[in-house]
């Protein structure tokens, strides 16, 4: 069948496309929703797409953008092609994640606990110790059930070949995004009635019904009547929408740091009948910026004694502290070896390989490869402290060597990984065309299994040729559907 | 209930009728003007901007007070605080530090009158005059009370927005009549009657004028107004009614029975509704309006701080 309508002379190009097994040839999961949109006229989706907009603008469903100095209300794109995981994709993907967060949360039990992979010498302390988040502050404490990582949004990325899922990240700090996943699924709902009609996908609202239940059972004083409450920066944080919209989807309180206040070891909010004792946190601050009488004395976004009530265990708090230590750039080269260290498991999805420029041999073949490698400072995320060695000159290439010379102990390297496409439209072009994805699933940890919501996000770079899924540069999201079965 | 929510309800309440007065002003205000002599001209525009609390900073900007100042200075000026724009603008901060707390449907409501706000182009309306962007405040604001009233607990939260809007409302009325009177009986005497069309906008910039007709069955007079305005025990947009409203709003909250007070705001307003209930208009007129219709604002600024104090703020402890 020949290409039309809004497809346009849509090319799959040399990369990973997940609709299409060859240029006019769905594959069967997307067969259905190829032929709704091969039948749309252009003028016809454009509406929808409009519609979708102005309900993500009344919802206030956006992100500031603060270049003119007013700070400006902008839209995160909305794709209206869904992406489409069939069922036993979604199974293996799952256990996968599965397995891996529970050799994290094991990691961190340990590194901040006994120490055992020390001693068994798995993995230098020197380089666990040395990492920029690792934090000795919280060595001894016992968190409540044992639970580090009750929430993670590991981003996987798909295989330009073979199309085989692999793990970029772990992001088990305060991983942000699922918002984006409940309302892209609402609007997708309300746009495209017809294509959800003739599918069966999994459903995704369950989430925060989920999470209440986890933060629920960290309550110190246990009972049913556990106060909990989730700690927003406030209103100038790129995710305060996500803090409000879960507090309310999980009827908590939405606080910020000067609601809270800590007495005797206990925290407290403070409210119109005077201090209510608070159990559960679920906190949206970072570590460093958790209480200012242990971490960085500057912060007025945390509680002041926070750490110490927290220490008494007289409150919960999630995601635990210290965690960024396992997403360590340095450290994501050993959660294989965690897994089969922590579970006697194979690893059930592969990671990205990494050369630590600590390693002797890594260096030089690092730096003898650096027109081909991605660079990454180890403590950092969202694309900062990068190199991309092929679009690199040759004075950024020098320069990042030298760089990594210096403090090898502070970059590791990968290969470059073109990431697969989805058909996403372009407004520009008023056609359908490939554009580059990568997928973020959310995984809940409640002590003994890992609830995953079907899906995740689906981040799009928008732009013709790019591989930046990131909001602020032009990145987009889809509502990702995963099948009840295979087609 | 977390003081902070609290207190952003009551703000939030506060500006959405704060922009709704000022709308229902300026719209009643520039269609009477048109059957006006020039000489009478000044009369309507300064009275507007003095109630606004702005005298000052509209003569930096302006100078003389006409219809296309006062429009562009009460309805879009971002310097000036109590702009029509600049409050609907703070209602939704308001709101979206508390979005959790109010239904969604409250929040995608004030999103959207925020949006059409500032689509409004200011150019475009001065040469239309205000009656199209008045007209789209004043359904906001209304709507903005209906979805709430219709999605959100009656709980103590609602009364913190009840609170809001009639102590915001009260202390308007009280400014609107207090600067007419005052305008009206020092200037010089007019065509004959065209106090009574001032009168008249008056009545109708508070939706009152039917309701005034109903219940005096006279021709306009100036005293009339004033006792309908301060003291009518139930038309919505009397300072009474909206005491009222606070004390009950303030009860509510406390528990508080009659007969007795939790706290210094509910002390006052208590106070205040004694007098809006006993006194006759024409004692106030013996003893001055002005200065009771003065002391009524600065007890309703009073009532304000002890709310502040008893549910909003926390002494520093050392």
């Amino acid at each position: 069948m020949p290409l039309q309508g809004l497809f346009g002379d849509y090319q799959t190009g040399s990369f990973y496309d997940e609709m299409f097994a060859a240029p006019d040839q769905p594959r069967p999961h997307y067969a259905k929703i190829f032929e709704k949109l091969a039948s749309m006229m252009p003028a016809q989706f454009e509406e929808r797409r409009q519609h979708a907009d102005l309900a993500f603008l009344l919802q206030g469903i956006t992100f500031t953008v603060y270049s003119d100095g007013r700070g400006t209300e902008r839209l995160f794109p909305f794709d209206l092609i869904p992406r489409i995981i069939p069922k036993s994709e979604w199974q293996r993907i799952e256990s996968g994640l599965a397995q891996r967060v529970m050799a994290l949360n094991l990691f961190l039990q340990d590194v901040y606990g006994k120490q055992r992979i020390f001693a068994d010498r798995k993995i230098p302390r020197s380089l666990v110790y040395s990492c920029k988040h690792f934090l000795r502050e919280v060595i001894g404490i016992e968190v409540p059930r044992g639970i580090h990582t009750h929430i993670c949004g590991i981003d996987l990325i798909r295989d330009s070949k073979t199309g085989e899922y692999c793990v970029l990240e772990d992001n088990v700090r305060t991983p942000s995004g699922i918002s984006y996943v409940l309302e892209n699924r609402l609007v997708m709902m309300r746009t495209f009635p017809d294509a959800f009609q003739a599918h069966e996908v999994l459903p995704v609202n369950h989430y925060p019904a989920e999470l209440s239940r986890i933060l629920r059972s960290l309550s110190p004083r246990g009972g049913d009547d556990a106060q909990i409450v989730l700690l927003t920066p406030g209103i100038y944080n790129s995710a305060y929408f996500e803090h409000s919209f879960l507090a309310q989807q999980m009827g908590i309180e939405l606080v910020e740091g000067r609601d809270l206040i800590v007495d005797g070891g206990i925290v407290y909010m403070k409210t119109i009948r005077g201090l209510q004792r608070v159990d559960v946190i679920y906190r949206r601050v970072d570590d460093d910026f958790l209480d200012s009488l242990t971490f960085r004395p500057d912060s007025v976004l945390g509680v002041p004694g926070l750490m110490g009530a927290y220490r008494a265990g007289n409150v919960a708090l999630a995601n635990a502290v210290g965690n960024g230590v396992a997403d360590d750039k340095a450290i994501y080269a050993y959660v294989p070896a965690f897994i089969r260290y922590y579970l006697g498991e194979d690893p059930i999805l592969r990671s990205v390989d990494t050369y630590l420029c600590s390693k002797k041999d890594d260096l030089n073949y690092v730096l003898s490869h650096l027109p081909e490698l991605v660079v990454k400072a180890v403590g950092e995320s969202g694309g900062y402290g990068m190199l991309m060695g092929p679009t690199a000159d040759r004075e950024r290439l020098e320069e990042f060597g030298r760089r990594i010379k210096a403090d090898p102990r502070n970059y590791i390297a990968q290969p470059v990984l073109p990431l697969s496409r989805v058909p996403s439209y372009d407004p520009a072009l008023g056609t359908i065309a490939g554009r580059h994805v990568d997928l973020r699933p959310y995984c809940l940890y409640d002590g003994e299994k890992v609830t995953i919501v079907p899906g995740g996000l689906t981040r799009v770079a928008l732009q013709q040729g790019s591989l930046v899924v990131n909001s602020s540069q032009g990145g987009g999201s889809k509502d990702t559907w995963v099948l009840f079965g295979e087609d | 209930m977390l003081s902070r929510i609290a207190e952003s309800l009551f703000w939030l309440a506060r500006y959405i009728e704060r922009a709704e007065y000022t709308a229902r002003i300026l719209d009643v205000n520039f269609h009477t003007v048109l059957e006006q002599t020039k000489d009478r001209y000044r009369l309507h525009w300064d009275p507007l901007i003095v109630m606004a609390g702005e005298e000052e900073r509209f003569r930096k900007s302006y100078g003389e007070a006409d219809a296309q100042a006062v429009f562009e200075f009460l309805a879009f000026r971002q310097d000036n605080p109590s702009s029509i724009v600049q409050c609907i603008t703070k209602a939704r901060e308001n709101a979206r530090t508390i979005r959790d707390y109010i239904s969604r449907e409250m929040w995608e409501d004030i999103n959207s009158l925020y949006f059409t706000v500032n689509r409004f182009n200011p150019t475009e309306e001065m040469a239309a005059g205000p009656h199209r962007f008045c007209d789209a405040i004043r359904f906001g604001s209304h709507r903005f009370h209906g979805v709430t009233d219709a999605t959100l607990p009656h709980d103590e939260g609602w009364e913190f927005l009840r609170i809001g809007w009639f102590i915001e409302r009260a202390e308007m009325t009280a400014r609107l009549v207090d600067v007419q009177y005052h305008i009206l009986y020092d200037a010089p005497a007019g065509i004959s009657g065209a106090d009574n069309h001032q009168w008249m906008a008056v009545l109708k910039s508070v939706g009152a004028y039917e309701a005034y007709h109903r219940k005096y069955h006279s021709s306009i007079e100036p005293e009339k107004v004033a006792e309908m305005l301060i003291m009518h025990a139930l038309h919505p947009r009397s300072i009474r009614f909206s005491m009222t409203e606070v004390q009950s709003g303030l009860r509510a909250i406390s528990g508080t029975g009659p007969g007795s007070y939790a706290n210094e705001a509910e002390r006052l307003t208590g106070k205040v509704l004694e007098r809006l209930r006993y006194d006759k208009i024409t004692e106030i007129f013996q003893l001055g309006l002005h200065s009771y219709l003065d002391e009524m604002l600065q007890m309703c600024g009073s009532i304000g701080e002890d709310i502040a104090r008893s549910y909003f703020y926390y002494a520093v402890v050392a």
